[in-house]
């Protein structure tokens, strides 16, 4: 299985039922990522990517289909099983960045480890070493409010990485982000993706192609080629453009 | 997720919030000290119930009464010392007579069966210029040890003439010829001392007839806190022969009219209650202060119950505050249980730094609680020995109410506090535990 990828993902489809209507957020989308890799996904907004990653991560749960992340199948796992493989697999990006308001960047970072049962000691020493890493050593005891928004998401890597996960889940990264610090925070991505992470990144920031390895376009719950991606992008840019002149 | 990580993650979460910790908790707090105050008052009351209304040093002791039957009664009050009257006609009259004494002591467990008799009529005592009216009883087997009751001065034997007073006999003795206004006079001294004791009889055409008699007092009781305290004792055999002078020279015949009252010994405590009920079988009247106890136990255990119950009602009250301090909580929170989740928390975790947080929140009223409860029972003590103080010089005995908060309520009021913070916490921490990783990251 060594050839394997290490995402596989099979007629993966995931429905919310609201009341009498029915959402199909995915509607069946196979897909292989492979260790190491940077992926992009990108898509019009609702078209289901933020569902997907939240699938891969083990947020939550596929309404039908298969996801293996490094031979693990999310769906035969129960809750405990999957906080479990979140906290060893997966380090979680958020547009929102999602820090503690009440803990400093320092806390923050190793908060993740304090579920790891991880020791005091070595605890200080990975969160010194990764708050240096992502440059801010020297604010490590600010709190979020007393930080900007680029390093209030490198504060958040740096809590993503705290466990060594291999992958590295992140949902518009730089949406909150002006384009310098969105950027850094791209380089950042990219080097970790060359210490060997695998990376899945959803953006709309086109910037972030020239880091992908893969690209991967989402429209309406499944994946469609590049060009069926431009042609609809077009498509909704004239459909726009009429409204707009109208 | 380790024992330490969790308890130091409950302990900043509370920290955090301190102030709605703080008010939550004081809802905890009032609950708890009404329970620790409450329950410690009604144990105060039982203790001083129980050792005043009788000598609970003596809890092996059952006294005996013969059972005169309603007839008898009536006929009594009629014919005043009129004696044994009618005789057989009486079916349920029951008199402690020597072979109904014999029948008591061959109950199993029955240790000594000691008649005791009171005098007929009054007497009074004089010692110098000083007198006191006096309870005399008189003792068969002349050892008062064998009723159990401790030697202060001299001796528990008594020998016809002779005297043993109770303890606080000393203290009933005043100055006929005082005038209003002046000082009470300084109790005697009674050991070895001879006093007088002055009986008086009215005859049937209204002449009062005076006997004097000399007697040595040749010891002093301990402070017994029953009937002993107060009485005068003699050997049976003088009480007979005054006894009989009242009678008009009347014999008693201890074999037909029996004792006045038997003291009853049980080998130990246990077997008491037991005997007494034997004895209400053979058709005397019984009662051991053993029984009272029992039955004023079983009353202030309900009186415990009642108080602890307000003050249960109260925590209940705190218990509503715990959960919706709890609920808002997770509301607030719900991004960081989501991000939590994300991380790498399990269902588990989340579940217990909630529920550790409201049994926290208990833990910290139980404890405040506890001081306010202990020191709220401390302060009132202190009021009630003052209030006790200004009876006791109005010539009250004072009782010693207090509260009495034992180990054991502390205990059990914090973890009874920590329980309610634990059952209130519950049904939010399960709310929290199961929220969807992914809603709850959306939530805002
Ligand atoms: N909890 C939910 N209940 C109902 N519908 C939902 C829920 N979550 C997502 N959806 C729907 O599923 C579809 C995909 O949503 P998703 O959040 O994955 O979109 P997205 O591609 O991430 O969009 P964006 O770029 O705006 O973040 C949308 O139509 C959305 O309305
Ligand atoms: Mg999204």
């Amino acid at each position: 299985m060594s050839e394997a990828a290490f995402i596989q993902i099979q007629d993966l489809r995931k429905t919310f039922v609201m009341g009498k209507q029915k959402v199909h957020a995915l509607a069946g989308i196979d897909l292989n990522i492979l260790r190491g890799s940077f992926t992009v996904i990108m898509g019009p907004s609702g078209s289901g990517k933020s569902t997907l990653l939240y699938l891969l991560g083990g947020l939550d749960r596929a309404t039908s289909g298969a996801i293996h992340v490094d031979d693990l199948a999310l769906e035969k796992m129960d809750e405990n099983d999957l906080g479990i493989f979140r906290r060893k697999k997966v380090g979680f990006i958020f547009q929102s960045f999602n820090l503690i308001s009440s803990m400093t960047a320092f806390q923050n970072v190793t908060f993740p480890m304090r579920f790891a049962g991880i020791k005091g000691a070595e605890r200080q020493k990975r969160a010194a070493i990764l708050l240096s890493q992502v440059g801010l050593a020297n604010r490590a005891h600010h709190r979020p409010t007393e930080l900007s928004g680029g390093q209030q998401q490198r504060v958040a890597i740096a809590r993503a990485l705290v466990n060594n996960p291999p992958l590295i889940l992140a949902d518009e990264p730089t949406g909150n982000l002006d384009t310098t610090s969105g950027y850094s925070i791209m380089k950042l991505l990219s080097a970790l993706n060359k210490e060997g992470r695998t990376i899945v990144v959803v953006t709309h920031d086109l910037r972030m192609r020239q880091f992908a390895s893969e690209m991967i376009y989402l429209l309406d719950g499944l994946v469609v080629s590049e060009a069926e991606y431009e042609a609809a992008a077009s498509f909704e840019l004239q459909e726009k453009e009429v409204e707009e002149a109208i | 997720m380790r024992f330490w990580d969790l308890f130091s993650l409950i302990i900043e979460n509370l920290n955090r919030r301190k102030g709605r910790v703080a008010l939550t908790a004081i809802g905890v707090v009032i609950g708890t000290a009404a329970v620790v105050l409450l329950v410690s008052l009604a144990i105060g009351l039982q203790k001083s119930a129980t050792s005043n209304l009788w000598g609970i040093n003596d809890l092996s002791r059952i006294e005996v009464y013969p059972n005169y039957g309603e007839a008898m009664m009536v006929e009594a009050k009629i014919g005043g010392g009129g004696g044994g009257g009618g005789g057989g006609t009486v079916s349920n009259q029951k008199l402690l007579t020597t072979s109904a004494l014999a029948d008591i002591a061959l109950i199993p467990g029955v240790q000594k069966v000691i008649p005791r008799d009171y005098l007929m009529g009054s007497a009074v005592m004089k010692a110098g210029t000083l007198e006191a009216w006096t309870n005399i009883m008189g003792i068969a087997g002349s050892d008062l040890d064998d009723m159990g009751y401790l030697s202060g001065q001299g001796t528990l034997e008594l020998r016809k003439g002779t005297a043993i007073v109770g303890s606080w006999v000393v203290n009933n003795f005043y100055d006929p010829k005082i005038r209003p206004g002046q000082e009470p006079p300084v109790p005697p001294e009674l050991m070895d001392q001879r006093v007088k004791l002055v009986l008086s009889k009215w005859t049937n055409d209204g002449q009062e007839v005076k006997k004097t008699i000399t007697l040595q007092i040749v010891g002093v009781l301990q402070e017994m806190r029953n009937e002993a305290d107060g009485s005068v004792f003699v050997t049976m055999e003088d009480l007979t022969t005054w006894n009989e002078w009242f009678n008009n020279g009347k014999r008693i015949n201890r074999n037909k009219d029996g004792y006045n009252n038997v003291i009853v010994r049980a080998e130990s405590p246990e077997v008491v209650v037991d005997i007494t009920n034997q004895i209400n079988e053979l058709g005397f009247m019984a009662y051991s202060p053993q029984s009272t106890v029992e039955g004023i136990n079983s009353f202030f255990t309900i009186l415990q119950i009642i108080f602890g119950g307000i003050g249960a009602i109260a925590l209940l009250v705190a218990a509503i505050g715990i959960a919706n301090t709890m609920t808002m909580a997770i509301l607030e929170r719900t991004r960081e249980i989501g991000l939590m989740k994300a991380i790498g928390a399990t269902n588990k975790d989340v579940l217990t730094i909630f529920l550790g947080e409201a049994a926290g929140i208990g833990l910290l009223g139980g404890l405040g609680g506890v001081l306010f409860g202990w020191g709220g029972s401390k302060i009132l003590n202190v009021f009630a020995m003052q209030y006790l103080a200004s009876q006791a010089q109005q010539g009250m005995l004072g009782s010693g109410l207090s509260a009495v908060t034992p180990t054991w309520l502390l205990l059990f009021a914090i973890i009874f506090a920590t329980m309610v913070g634990f059952l209130s916490g519950l049904y939010p921490a399960l709310r929290a535990a199961t929220l969807e990783p992914v809603m709850a990251l959306k939530y805002e």
